[in-house]
């Protein structure tokens, strides 16, 4: 099966300027493809860049250097303000707080039929209107809804109106910024339910940034491990939970806890220590040690880590 | 084992305009001497008002007491004045509050910080404070103390800031020590290493903790027993394996089930349908039915006692009574069970220490 490419990540870089000499290098040149239809998680800790990857694929930030392709267009190009339109509404954005990223003086109704407006999607104020309830619907939520204002629903059904609001513009492609982690576990599943479901029956396609690895492989279909701005171990989901390769991502893995007594009173911790854990005698390389598992290192470690595999 | 703590039937509610807001209904358990006791509910169950009424931290007004008692050493904490629960605050009763990078004074030295408790609760010099704040900030692990002392929060980074906010709550050598979501704001790898300083603090210390969270995983991990909250109630309580391996309520099959697991191949997660009761007006009858899909006539009428499963073990649930129907739990929650009438239950999680 040959899968279609969405998206394709090269070389992104984003560095700030913070002072005059000094660069905070958030994302240092990292290189992925997402495919038509799957959800891609990226996890890593916080300040390793993954949100800052969101925001740069979904050209909120201009990239330093290196490019990002949807259906082999440039996002970073140059671009007027009608392609502008058709490219923002192919890819949509859900937040990471529910609390922070809808307008408390705007009703449910207006705040999900924004983007219907700005891309003139809808011919009539019926028609409007009929298009946001069928929206709240498909998310959870009912018809009556819609005359309310933010401040009158709980977290999860804040993310339910985030996720409409998303949803309103047809898009291709959405990038979900840690959409659970203000959440409670319970609701929590609820969410990610509502957006599996969702990806069932239209055929979405995800980048799912978050740090709960558990929630993160339950989602994903490949997975992408973040560290320091870098990219270091990209594999199926399953593949990467059974046979981590770097260091880190081992150390990541090690660290979760589980809701199970016993595993836990086994449960060893890996240290990462970057000076340690790595050959420092040449630039490590993204390398391909099995089918579709990508790992970042060197000559020499690639060489151990294909012996390593099971 | 001893117990250190003992609250009955504890009621606190809060006055506001819209009415009276029942946070916790009715809350009993005991906390004994060296064991980490775990509080697990979601938002709005009123975890955190029960702890924080254990140090009387509800402002008063809107907050009250309602009813209840408080026992510790013999005193009933919930009729003590301001003053008295001044000594025992920091002292014998501390706190560590969930966000580091607000539970931290700016304009302080973390060195000050920590010695403010040392001075006021002992009659000890500001040398010998200072000697003991190096001996504690090297106790949970910071590294250069000598340096870090005389620096302000904002040179700290959040694991760090945490490291410094448990410090400040063992400075007195506290005998109970409550920590609210110390870890929520945390990556991994940090909230690992400050889970683990706090088992081995409590080795050395020997205090006991209550330790409110609303991650199963870390549940799992620091628990000797705990205790289901909702609705302002606790509807089950039970060691850790007991309410893991062998959960009764509905409620914690439906926290258990919507954790995904690792190592499940294709499971889905059963989330918990619905939102928690509005607290201004509490149903009657089991406040949970509404969410359950094994809710019986009965729940709807009359709010469960609390049955016993075992010595350690009680849970609120109708289902446990002689005449209510036999019913499985979900499978996903199966799965997770050891008892022997499960263990050929497809899915059983694989023991498993090959990760590494």
């Amino acid at each position: 099966m040959s899968k279609e490419k969405l998206l394709e990540v090269k070389n992104l870089k984003q560095h700030f300027k913070t002072g005059r000499h000094t660069t905070v290098k958030a994302v240092d040149g990292i290189t992925f493809d997402i495919f038509k239809g799957e959800t891609f998680g990226l996890v890593g800790e916080s300040g390793c860049g993954k949100s800052t990857t969101g925001r740069s694929i979904i050209r909120l930030y201009n990239a330093t250097e290196g490019d990002v392709l949807f259906k082999g267009e440039s996002v970073h190009g140059k671009k007027n303000k009608a392609d502008l339109k058709t490219f923002n509404q192919k890819m949509q954005m859900i937040f990471q707080d529910p609390y922070a990223s809808l307008n408390p003086r705007m009703t449910v109704m207006d705040i999900v039929a924004e983007g219907l407006d700005i891309h003139g999607l809808v011919k009539s104020p019926k028609e409007r209107q009929a298009r946001v309830f069928e929206l709240l619907e498909t998310v959870g939520l009912s018809k009556e809804h819609a005359n309310r204002y933010p401040h009158e629903f709980s977290g999860g059904q804040r993310q339910r109106i985030g996720i409409a609001r998303a949803l309103a513009v047809e898009p291709e492609f959405i990038i979900a910024d840690e959409p659970i982690s203000a959440l409670d576990v319970s609701i929590q599943a609820q969410v990610v339910n509502l957006l599996k479901d969702l990806q069932d029956r239209f055929g979405y396609t995800y980048l799912f940034i978050a740090h709960d690895l558990s929630m993160v492989k339950y989602i994903s279909d490949r997975i992408g491990v973040m560290y320091f701005g870098k990219m270091v171990e990209i594999a199926d989901s399953d593949e990467l939970y059974k046979n981590p390769m770097h260091p880190y991502t081992r150390s990541l893995l090690s660290a979760i806890p589980l809701p199970d007594p016993d595993y836990e009173r086994t449960r060893r911790r890996v240290e990462y220590d970057p000076e340690k854990d790595h050959d420092h005698s040449e630039e490590p390389v993204f390398r391909e040690i099995k089918k579709d598992h990508w790992v970042l290192c060197t000559e020499k470690e690639f060489e151990q880590y294909k012996t390593e595999m099971k | 084992m001893e117990n250190i703590l003992e609250v009955k039937n504890l009621h606190v509610s809060f006055d506001t305009y819209g009415g009276e807001v029942q946070a916790v209904r009715g809350v009993t358990f005991d906390l004994k001497k060296g064991e980490t006791l775990a509080i697990v509910g979601e938002s709005g169950s009123g975890k955190s008002v029960t702890t924080r009424a254990l140090a009387k931290l509800i402002p008063s007004p809107p907050g009250r007491i309602k009813e209840g008692e408080i026992l510790f050493e013999g005193k009933n904490l919930a009729q003590l004045s301001e003053r008295e629960m001044q000594k025992i605050r920091g002292k014998d009763i501390s706190t560590i509050f969930q966000d580091p990078m607000t539970s931290l004074n700016p304009t302080m030295k973390i060195g000050s910080q920590v010695m403010e408790g040392l001075l006021k609760h002992h009659k000890i010099s500001k040398k010998e404070a200072r000697k003991r704040t190096l001996e504690l900030l090297d106790l949970v692990g910071l590294p250069d103390a000598e340096k870090r002392i005389d620096q302000y929060p904002h040179q700290f980074s959040g694991g760090q800031r945490q490291r410094v906010v448990i410090a400040i709550a063992l400075a007195c050598g506290p005998k109970i020590l409550i920590a609210d979501e110390p870890t929520t704001a945390l990556d991994v790898t940090i909230q690992a290493q400050i889970l683990e300083l706090m088992k081995d603090i409590q080795k050395k210390v020997d205090s006991s903790i209550i330790f409110i969270t609303h991650d199963l995983g870390v549940v799992a991990n620091v628990a000797d027993r705990v205790a289901v909250m909702y609705a302002g109630k606790i509807v089950e309580i039970g060691t850790a394996d007991e309410i893991f391996y062998n959960p009764k309520h509905p409620y914690t099959w439906g926290l258990l089930g919507s954790m995904p697991t690792l190592d499940n191949e294709e499971e889905s997660l059963v989330a918990i349908p619905g939102s928690p009761p509005d607290m201004l007006n509490p149903p009657t009858g089991d406040a949970f039915a509404a969410r359950n899909e094994y809710a019986m006539e009965i729940d709807f009428v009359e709010q469960p006692p609390m049955f016993k499963v075992s010595d350690t073990h009680y849970a609120a649930t109708w289902l446990l009574h002689e005449h209510a129907p036999k019913v499985e739990p979900p499978l996903a929650v199966q799965s997770r069970m050891k008892d022997n009438l499960h263990a050929n239950v497809p899915g059983e999680r694989k023991k498993e220490g090959d990760r590494s």
